[in-house]
């Protein structure tokens, strides 16, 4: 099993003016579970439409199967093997899963009508492969994302697959069933399925892939096996830049306590209680439905409270606000940046001085331009947000960049209490690196700053202390040397 | 797999609709006692002949692409050409081949919808109300259409019936037109090709996700032209069916279906973002629309509460259905973020 299923060489690909791949090379042995890792816009969804037909390259040669093939279509690449799963999966989900999984194979095999029947069988067939129980009738839209996924791949199966390229598989996946699909992976593997996996999280690498080759800017920066990167090679590889080891404990200086919540009950979540120092960063985690967004945002006054109370400065408060959040200096980063957090179609700047508009406008209620145009500025350099004009609407940033602005849009506020929920959520290694930075920075300077996620590795590097939710309720605090990614996942359990 | 659970029945918007529809005809009938008169539900499906009809073309439209609101336009225009052309050669023969011949105005007035949605992907709103005003300033401008009479194998046509009932107690008479059985005919022919071929399923998949459509292997651009040729058929069926029954060419009396029809068939469970609908909901949702408009006068109420009322069911029931729908859309915002 040792020769390579597909050998790219220079394949070179460019839109207009802009040179998507320079000259990039992959070499993926058979049998091999191999990781394309790069940061956004270093081109590998471009190197994997060119692989499967989608897109002409401009040079280079495509092997498969130690056939050469000077160019390539969809068909052929299937015909060859090849199965692509994108990140949306290709679905429909207005349809029933039966239909998903049919389709495809009886509309290549130029078939005109529906046979109920046939459908099932090929749906059947499908599932069976890798075991993977699901109502059939079901309208697809129904079902959980992880669900769809096994979908997708499945059908991928149907058509005796040689290569399985996954696009970035595991982004909306819970880690169970991250879990539950590296299993299935494992087991393709056994079956002699090939599967190129695309990724920029570290973790997954590690745990599952064999070989990894790293793009940066449209150029090859390394290929090796797994056993040959570490964290570190792996960051400076995809970045360019290096990390400073991360020390959390360095930051001891905490001071007063500025938050102390007694007793807090609203729906989702009770009796929680815990003091937030100034300067210090709580980490707070938990799976889906634990009540962590809703601790969040009842501290922010979007959700009233049932019970208990909330000192701030050692006076009580009824946070039942936005604005009184606002007024207390408290500042939420949302879960959801693309439907909480930002107007994609407005402009950078907007975005980032869109809660200070009234410190920026004039008696009449006019908006001094200056002063917008100048704040904008000073958060794009500090914070390092990555744009060529801030005039541009918030979705030409990429998601890190974008995460970059709601986080400066709040600090503009210079609040005192800072909640971040799910702060590197798809965001890059890079951008993650600098978020991070940037909350290690602001608690050094006084800050009390809330974390709530499940990224392990985020809390463990960021977090003073974590408390860890379930069920509604805190059921246990980790710090210091009993905070590792193990107890973290012992205490979900 | 037992398809027919009770769960999955009530999770159905068009379980919905037909429990409104039960609900105001035994309150109708309570009242009045003339709902379930033999006279009154053939008035009611003599009726739902002509809006069921432009059911098909709004639905078929919303399901795969967007709104389409020409159709009583083409119905207009290809009903009144035909007729104009029959009464100037002094056409004798059988009703079915002006049929025909409305019906090739209808696929080539579709055709031009089709052409412009798939050439440049407008959307099919704005497309459509254009191709209507070029339509209407055709009929109105060029043919300087006005109310004519029918040519006679029209009108016979259109005073056939399959079946005639009167009312005992109340004397009043009705009857069946032999036009429902081309509405019959016309949905089971869009069942049976909808739900049983490729093409057809390929409707809904278009509707669903366009990118997975393509990448499945469906010609999306054929599958969409031919929905609107379709979609100008039927119309054009419409409208001589339309004519046939008010035995009279009638061009004015064609604008402004378009929004009560759309209103039904999205009160019937079709879904505003498109991919999802039933032929069964639209049905139930034309025959809610058309039993509000004609039985409340049987409950004593005047003609333009009769029209708040029409108001309100079609607000609360799109409402409804548009907040089913956009949940969905919210859930697939969230799995974006988490993509970028």
């Amino acid at each position: 099993m040792n020769y390579n299923i597909l050998s790219v060489k220079n394949i070179k690909k460019s839109f207009g003016g802009v040179n998507a791949l320079k000259g990039v090379d992959l070499q993926i042995k058979k049998g091999e579970i191999h990781c394309l890792a790069g940061e956004n816009g270093c081109g590998k969804s471009t190197l994997i439409k060119v692989i499967s037909g989608f897109y002409t390259h401009d040079d280079g040669d495509i092997e498969i199967d130690g056939q050469n093939y000077p160019t390539i279509t969809p068909s052929e690449a299937i015909k060859a093997g090849i199965q692509v799963i994108y990140q949306d999966f290709s679905i429909f989900p207005n349809l029933t899963v039966l239909e998903n999984l049919a389709l495809n194979q009886v509309i290549s095999q130029k078939k005109k009508l529906v046979n109920k029947k046939e459908f099932r069988d090929i749906a059947e067939k499908a599932v069976r492969k890798i075991n993977f129980e699901v109502d059939l009738d079901a309208r697809v839209e129904t079902l959980k994302v992880a669900d769809k996924q096994l979908i997708a791949i499945s059908r991928a199966l149907l058509d005796d697959a040689k290569l399985v390229i996954m696009d970035e598989p595991t982004t909306a996946l819970t880690k169970k069933e991250i879990n539950n699909l590296f299993k299935i992976i494992e087991n393709l593997k056994k079956n002699g399925v090939t599967i190129l996996f695309v990724s920029h999280k570290l973790d997954e690498v590690f745990e599952i892939s064999d070989s990894i080759t790293i793009l940066k800017n449209g150029e090859n920066v390394i290929s090796c096996p797994v056993s040959e990167m570490n964290e570190k090679k792996f960051a400076y590889y995809m970045t360019g830049r290096e990390f400073a080891e991360t020390n959390v404990s360095a930051n001891t200086q905490m001071s007063d306590v500025i938050m102390e919540v007694s007793h807090l009950s609203a729906s989702g979540f009770e009796d929680v209680s815990f003091k937030l120092r100034a300067g210090e960063i709580l980490g707070i985690s938990g799976q889906l439905g634990s009540g962590r967004t809703e601790l969040a945002l009842s501290l922010f006054g979007m959700l009233k409270p049932t019970s208990g109370e909330v000192k701030v400065d050692g006076k009580t408060v009824q946070i039942n606000s936005v604005k009184k959040a606002q007024k207390l200096g408290i500042a939420l980063v949302p879960e959801d940046r693309l439907t909480e957090g930002l107007f994609m179609p407005q402009s950078i700047k907007r975005n980032i001085t869109v809660t200070r508009l009234n410190d920026f406008s004039n008696k009449l209620g006019f908006l001094k331009d200056q002063q917008i145009d100048s704040e904008s500025l000073k958060w794009i350099k500090e914070i390092h947000i990555t744009t060529e004009n801030d005039e541009l609407p918030a979705s030409t940033l990429s998601g890190g960049n974008q995460q970059k602005v709601v986080v400066s849009r709040w600090l503009s506020n210079s609040p005192r209490i800072m909640i971040l929920n799910g702060p590197t959520v798809g965001v890059d290694i890079g951008a993650k690196y600098d978020i991070h930075a940037l909350l290690r920075n602001l608690a050094i300077s006084g800050m009390a700053i809330i974390i709530v996620s499940n990224d392990a590795s985020e809390v463990i590097s960021t977090c003073n202390r974590v408390l860890v939710m379930h069920a509604g309720r805190i059921i246990s605090e980790l710090s210091g040397s009993d905070l590792s990614e193990k107890s973290l996942i012992e205490a979900f359990i | 797999m037992n398809h027919f659970s009770i769960k999955k029945i009530t999770k159905q918007t068009e379980f919905y609709v037909f429990l409104i529809i039960v609900a105001l005809s035994l309150l109708i009938q309570f009242r009045s006692g003339q709902f379930f008169t033999n006279n009154n539900i053939v008035d009611l499906m003599r009726s739902m002949v002509v809006p069921s009809m432009y059911a098909i073309c709004a639905f078929l439209a919303f399901v795969s692409t967007g709104p389409d609101v020409s159709f009583p336009l083409i119905a207009a225009l290809s009903s009144y050409a035909t007729i104009v052309i029959s009464l100037n050669i002094g056409y004798k023969g059988p009703v079915i081949w002006l049929y025909v011949l409305a019906g090739v105005f209808g696929l080539l007035m579709g055709a031009f919808n089709g052409f412009i949605l798939v050439k440049y992907k407008f959307p099919a709103l704005i497309v459509t109300l254009g191709t209507s005003a070029i339509f209407s300033g055709v009929l109105f401008g060029v043919l300087k259409a006005r109310r004519m009479e029918l040519p006679s194998t029209m009108l016979e046509f259109g005073k056939s019936s399959i079946l005639t009932v009167k009312n005992a107690d109340s004397g009043l008479g009705s009857q069946l037109p032999s036009t429902i059985l081309i509405l019959v005919g016309l949905y089971i022919v869009t069942y049976l090709v909808l739900n049983y071929t490729i093409v057809g399923r390929g409707v809904y998949a278009i509707g669903g996700d366009e990118v997975s459509a393509e990448r499945a292997g469906f010609n999306v651009k054929m599958i969409r032209f031919g929905v609107f040729c379709a979609n100008g058929v039927v119309a054009s069926i419409a409208g001589m069916t339309y004519s046939s029954m008010t035995q009279f060419a009638l061009p004015n009396e064609f604008s402004g279906a378009e929004m009560t029809v759309i209103a039904a068939i999205i009160l019937g469970g079709t879904r505003i973002t498109g991919g999802v609908g039933t032929l069964k909901g639209t049905l139930l949702g034309t025959f809610l629309i058309v039993m509000v408009a004609n039985s409340l006068i049987l409950l004593g109420i005047p003609v333009y509460w009769q029209r708040v009322f029409t108001g309100l069911i079609i607000i609360v029931g799109t409402a409804i259905s548009v907040r089913k729908s956009s949940g969905s859309v919210k859930k697939s915002l969230k799995a974006e973020v988490t993509s970028k």
